[in-house]
């Protein structure tokens, strides 16, 4: 028999139709359909006045992108699930001509602004020109664009305004800096083009059909040269390095810190099956210290030691993200020496943190640094905390927490947790083993707080907008909590939730919690 | 009928490497340029172009020079070239390519930091320049930039339907803005055609969409002469599998980088066929040797070849053959364990509009470059040669398009001419019943993918010529669009196409037809061994309205055929 799938495409023909509707249509499935094979068939079958462009077929000419599930795609290279409803909609933000088809004419309007092509002022005095392997490796890298402005689609900056070109462009304006012919000051263009206003939330590099890291490869490639050309910092964003280079924690104290209030770095348990160390992050040591000591709590319930070094140090995200190497590579070495003699101390190489921005740091930013330094990675594994417990200690073995805690609980997956680390389904799986809860999922729930990369110190305003369209998802989950994993994002999305009944809840916290209502009941 | 008129001094129609060049080119010359192409702005075909760009810089092989490319074009053409055409060919692509790194190109480097050149199919050395292996992408992307830097006009997603002559020479052209359905002429002193090819008349091919034979249908219609149409050129490894990505390029790199042909019993088959150079054979050799495989009852069980490369170090592979692994990721193998399943796609037309040394067509004020023009390559295409083609002549076609426009006016244009087009493409929207665009177009690529193919016979080609007449005869004039709309409609685009389907086919087989020995990509199971096949086969559009063939004398400047 076969199978079919049901397709919602998304019609609309401004001359005709006063809004875009939906129409169903039942599409024969082949294994190894892709979206575009879906859509030529629809367009053969039912009805060919269906508009959607396509050239290629196989992601080299960029025409095909499309709204797929809610997450732009290009067609010709992203897979039909089976099982699933398949829901095409053009891309965001720009006009739509009719049906799929966009007007891109604003991407074009805004890419010429930057003069998107290499400017020389003399050529060269013979020929062949010499350039080496060397000098063009990177920009190699970043050249794979095809200009199929799915990623301008999903940013979040771009979502809400025009003053950020957006990834495809701003990659454009690192291609044309890490050029040795062009002859512009890309640096200043970059800032006259709000370079400081992306939040590194990765959904371009996901969503790029060449998979173009452009937060690492093109914004904070800008960002370091801006610093290096002197460019100072937004005040919010100094602030932070200033205090991490004055005491190795990215804010200053408050109430007394987790590293000072504990007495011990040692928590041991008895007949343990795994040791690990605590990475805590600024945030948790001086401003969560409860979720701090929840998560040691989680850990050693689970049979974990868990040593957490008194003296650690910031892992210097924010200098990463806004561009300031020196103070970034200074912290990476830091922090990969203590935690290197901890391991050695207490025989263990796995570092847990719950912090996602910590996490990403560690292991997308640390790691190649110190392996490029001395040509070995840190010879320590980085886990996040509910990747470790489903991956490392397994479902299985997981101490059923029994308290029950009764609500409708939705899931903001952090950027830096979901694409900055892989860590996608681990934290709803352990938000599901509480008694109680009923968890709702928000199909928006990798969408950006607003918080990263510098953007909540740097640029408030544009900060608070992302997360009121934040907000506008969790409310229409109708949960009465939301959780997460990340103290940032805990933080922005609590206050942009004031005033609502909706409360927001870090992980280890809610699990710490099922875990102590279960103890009192017994 | 209503339609606006729109005014520039050179048209450029085509926006792939040979339109974009050529506009480039005449934008230097202080005129007002417009660019048209069916697609947005940098998506043309070329941007799917894999392995690389020939030119004789010596780089790598220090000997090699543009005599040596000369002959390798020549032979490898099987002496049917317009060696005027081939000459100039080798002597700009060196300084074309140079051109393009003025433009912002970013080609792989020796350790010298000079351009790397790569081995390619039956050249005597490495003289294939690429950017690993998207160099087409790369010439685009580079072209792009280069064109937002001009002051060229981009009129993208502009379909053009028809040729104006007046008095004999070129006045502008018919159109349709595919964006809102508009109907537009386009007035010019000068135009170059920039089309491309056509492989998209056949079932299975490597071709993008676009690439239906627009062009050669529309220069024909309007007196154009055409040559070596008979000769396309099958690439021997296509994908099989899955449906969808039928035709789909395996490129030449995984048989250069050691990669092997097995059939259904395991058997290298090429040392039956070609002991010497086995899988390197020439295309066209390895394409009718898996295809007799396929006949005789070997072939995979999806009606090809396996093409292995399993036994290579995985490292070599993942390094070399990146976006094959991706490619055949999406199909569900993993090339670094299994093997692929490939047999023959429709992959270039080496024929099309004939062009002298200006690049110029026998209509004064019309140009041509690219794929869409016949004569550069003879029988048969070399790897890489093409996207040399598209700069060299580009850049050729936009100085003499430039040149001519400035010592000639605007003509007058064919109003009733041009009205008659628009109520023909606006007939096919009100057309109740007829035949849909969709069904038509199946049954003339499988006309085609059966009858004019990589062997050809006497009694299936005279079976496609007769369809073919007929085809042109009942289904076009019967051609309907299902949804009347004319806003971005792809129904009513395919409709605007097949006219232009029919015509290309209809010249292909026809020449095939009249060719009866074997002579570089026309190969017939039943040859005459006597013809030696040393001319060139030339099409017009006779007083008549029929369709006029004749045989012409070979271009020769250095080589005498053997
Ligand atoms: C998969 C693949 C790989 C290849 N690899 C190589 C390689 O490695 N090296 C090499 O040398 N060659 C290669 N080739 C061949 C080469 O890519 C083409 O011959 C070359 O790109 C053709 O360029 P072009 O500018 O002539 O036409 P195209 O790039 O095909 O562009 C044609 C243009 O004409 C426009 N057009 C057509 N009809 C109309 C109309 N009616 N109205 C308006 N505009 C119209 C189109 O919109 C398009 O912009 C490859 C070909 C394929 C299929
Ligand atoms: S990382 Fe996020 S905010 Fe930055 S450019 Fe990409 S999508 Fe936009
Ligand atoms: S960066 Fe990637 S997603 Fe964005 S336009 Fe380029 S290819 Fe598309
Ligand atoms: S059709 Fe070309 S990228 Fe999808």
């Amino acid at each position: 028999m076969t199978k079919t799938i049901k397709t919602r495409v998304q019609r609309y023909n401004p001359d005709l139709d006063d809004e875009p509707y939906f129409q169903d249509f039942d599409v024969e499935y082949e294994p190894g359909m892709t979206v575009l094979d879906a859509l030529l068939y629809i367009q053969d079958k039912f009805d060919s006045s269906l508009a959607f462009r396509w050239e290629c077929r196989g992601g080299q000419c960029g025409s095909c992108a499309v709204r797929v599930n809610g997450t732009a795609r290009i067609a010709c290279r992203t897979k039909v699930e089976p099982d699933e409803v398949l829901i095409l909609e053009p891309l965001e933000k720009l006009p739509i001509i009719k049906d799929l088809v966009n007007d891109i004419s604003q991407v074009t309007f805004r890419i010429r602004r930057i003069r998107p092509y290499v400017a020389r002022d003399k050529l060269p005095e013979q020929y062949p020109e010499i350039m080496h392997s060397d000098s063009i490796e990177k920009l190699r890298e970043i050249r794979k664009c095809i200009e199929c402005s799915a990623c301008l689609s999903n940013c979040p900056i771009v979502a809400e305004t025009w003053d950020y070109p957006g990834p495809m462009i701003i990659r454009q304006l690192a291609r044309l800096e890490l050029d040795p012919r062009d002859v512009e000051d890309r640096i200043a263009m970059a800032m006259n083009e709000s370079v400081y206003s992306c939040t590194t939330c990765k959904m371009c590099t996901d969503i790029c059909p060449k998979s173009i890291d452009i937060p690492a490869l093109a914004v904070e490639l800008l960002r370091a040269k801006a610093v290096e050309a002197g460019y100072p910092l937004a005040s919010g964003q100094q602030g932070f390095i200033d205090q991490i280079k004055a005491t190795g924690r990215a804010v200053p104290e408050k109430k007394t810190p987790l590293l000072k209030e504990i007495e011990t770095e040692e928590f041991l348990v008895d007949n343990p099956r795994g040791r690990v160390a605590f990475f805590t992050g600024c945030l948790i040591d001086y401003r969560m210290q409860n979720t701090g000591k929840a998560l040691i709590d989680v850990l050693n319930r689970n049979g974990i030691d868990v040593i957490v070094p008194k003296e650690q140090w910031c892992c210097a995200s924010p200098a990463f993200r806004t561009g300031d190497l020196h103070t970034a590579q200074d912290a990476a070495r830091r922090v990969t020496e203590i935690f290197e003699k901890i391991s050695e101390k207490y025989d263990l190489d796995t570092v847990v943190v719950a912090c996602a921005g910590c996490g990403k740091t560690l292991r997308e930013d640390h790691r190649p640094f110190i392996e490029e330094q001395r040509g070995e990675p840190p010879m320590f594994k980085v886990y996040d905390m509910a990747e470790y417990m489903l991956d490392v200690i397994g479902k299985e073995n997981i101490v059923k927490p029994k308290g029950e805690i009764k609500m409708k609980i939705t899931y903001h997956e952090p950027c830096h947790l979901g694409r900055g680390q892989g860590v996608i389904d681990q934290p709803i799986e352990l938000l599901k083993m509480i008694p109680g809860v009923e968890y709702v999922e928000d199909p928006y729930k990798n969408r950006c707080c607003g918080a990263g990369g510098g953007v909540r110190a740097g640029q408030r305003e544009l900060s608070q907008k992302i997360a009121t369209t934040k907000k506008g998802y969790i409310e229409d989950t109708g949960a009465d909590m939301i959780t997460t994993e990340c103290p940032f994002c805990t933080i922005q999305i609590s206050d942009i939730l004031k005033g609502t009944e909706i409360k927001t809840r870090y992980i280890p916290d809610l699990l710490a919690e099922s875990y102590r209502l279960g103890d009192e009941k017994e | 009928m209503e339609y606006k008129t729109i005014m520039c001094d050179v048209l450029v129609v085509g926006a792939g490497g040979a339109g974009c060049r050529a506009a480039i080119e005449a934008a230097k010359h202080n005129l007002d340029v417009i660019m048209i192409s069916k697609e947005l702005l940098g998506k043309a075909h070329t941007a799917m172009a894999e392995g690389g760009y020939n030119v004789s810089l010596g780089n790598v092989d220090p000997d090699d020079n543009p005599e040596t490319h000369f002959k390798d074009t020549i032979v490898g053409g099987n002496y049917l070239n317009n060696q005027h055409l081939a000459e100039i060919l080798v002597r700009d692509a060196p300084q074309r390519i140079f051109d393009l790194e003025d433009m912002g190109a970013v080609f792989d480097r020796t350790p010298e930091g000079k351009i790397a050149q790569r081995p390619f199919g039956k050249q005597s050395w490495r003289r294939t320049a690429y950017a690993s292996d998207r160099t087409g992408s790369e010439i685009m992307v580079t072209l792009t930039e280069a064109i937002r830097k001009t002051s060229v006009r981009v009129f993208d997603e502009v379909f053009a339907t028809k040729l104006l002559v007046t008095d004999g020479k070129i006045a502008g052209i018919c159109a349709v803005d595919l964006k809102y359905g508009d109907y537009l002429i386009f007035r010019a002193k000068s135009v170059v055609m920039a089309t491309g090819g056509a492989g998209r008349i056949y079932k299975v091919t490597s071709n993008a969409q676009l690439d239906v034979g627009d062009g050669y249908g529309m220069a024909y219609e309007a007196g154009c002469e055409m040559i070596d149409m008979e000769m396309v050129q099958f690439h021997p490894t296509g994908m099989v599998k899955p449906e969808s990505a039928k035709g789909r390029l395996v490129t030449e790199a995984v048989r250069g980088e050691g990669g092997i042909l097995l059939n259904s019993e395991g058997e290298r088959f090429m040392k039956r066929y070609y002991p010497d150079v086995m899988e390197l054979a020439g295309r066209d050799q390895v394409a009718r040797s898996i295809m007799t495989e396929v006949l005789e009852g070997r072939g995979s069980p999806d009606g090809g070849a396996y093409l292995s490369i399993a036994h290579l170090p995985k490292r070599i592979v993942e390094f070399r053959l990146e976006s094959m692994i991706e490619q055949f990721e999406d199909a569900g193998v993993d090339i670094r364990e299994e093997p692929m399943q490939v047999s023959p796609t429709a992959h270039h037309f080496m024929g099309g509009l004939k062009i002298d040394e200006n690049a110029s067509t026998n209509i004064p004020g019309l140009f041509a470059s690219g794929e869409c023009t016949g004569g550069v390559h003879g029988g048969n295409r070399l790897g890489g040669n093409a996207l040399a083609d598209t700069q060299v002549f580009g850049a050729l076609s936009g100085e003499t398009a430039a040149k001519y426009a400035k010592e000639n006016r605007h003509l007058g244009i064919d109003r009733d001419a041009a009205i008659k087009e628009f109520e023909r493409l606006e007939a096919m929207l009100q057309r109740k019943d007829g035949v849909s665009p969709a069904d038509a177009r199946d049954e003339l690529t499988a006309l085609m993918w059966s009858k004019v193919q990589i062997f050809r016979k006497e009694e299936d080609m005279a079976e496609a010529v007769k369809e073919l007449r007929r085809i042109e005869k009942e289904v076009v004039p019967q051609i309907k669009v299902d949804v009347p709309v004319k806003r971005f409609n792809p129904g009513w685009h395919q409709a605007m196409e097949f006219v232009h389907m029919v015509t290309t086919a209809r010249m292909v087989a026809e020449a095939a037809l009249m060719r009866k020995g074997n002579r570089g990509a026309h190969y017939r199971v039943d040859a005459d061994p006597d013809e030696t096949g040393y001319y060139n086969i030339v099409i017009r559009k006779g007083k008549d309205g029929e369709m006029e063939l004749t045989k012409e004398d070979l271009v020769i400047t250095k080589i005498t055929p053997p």
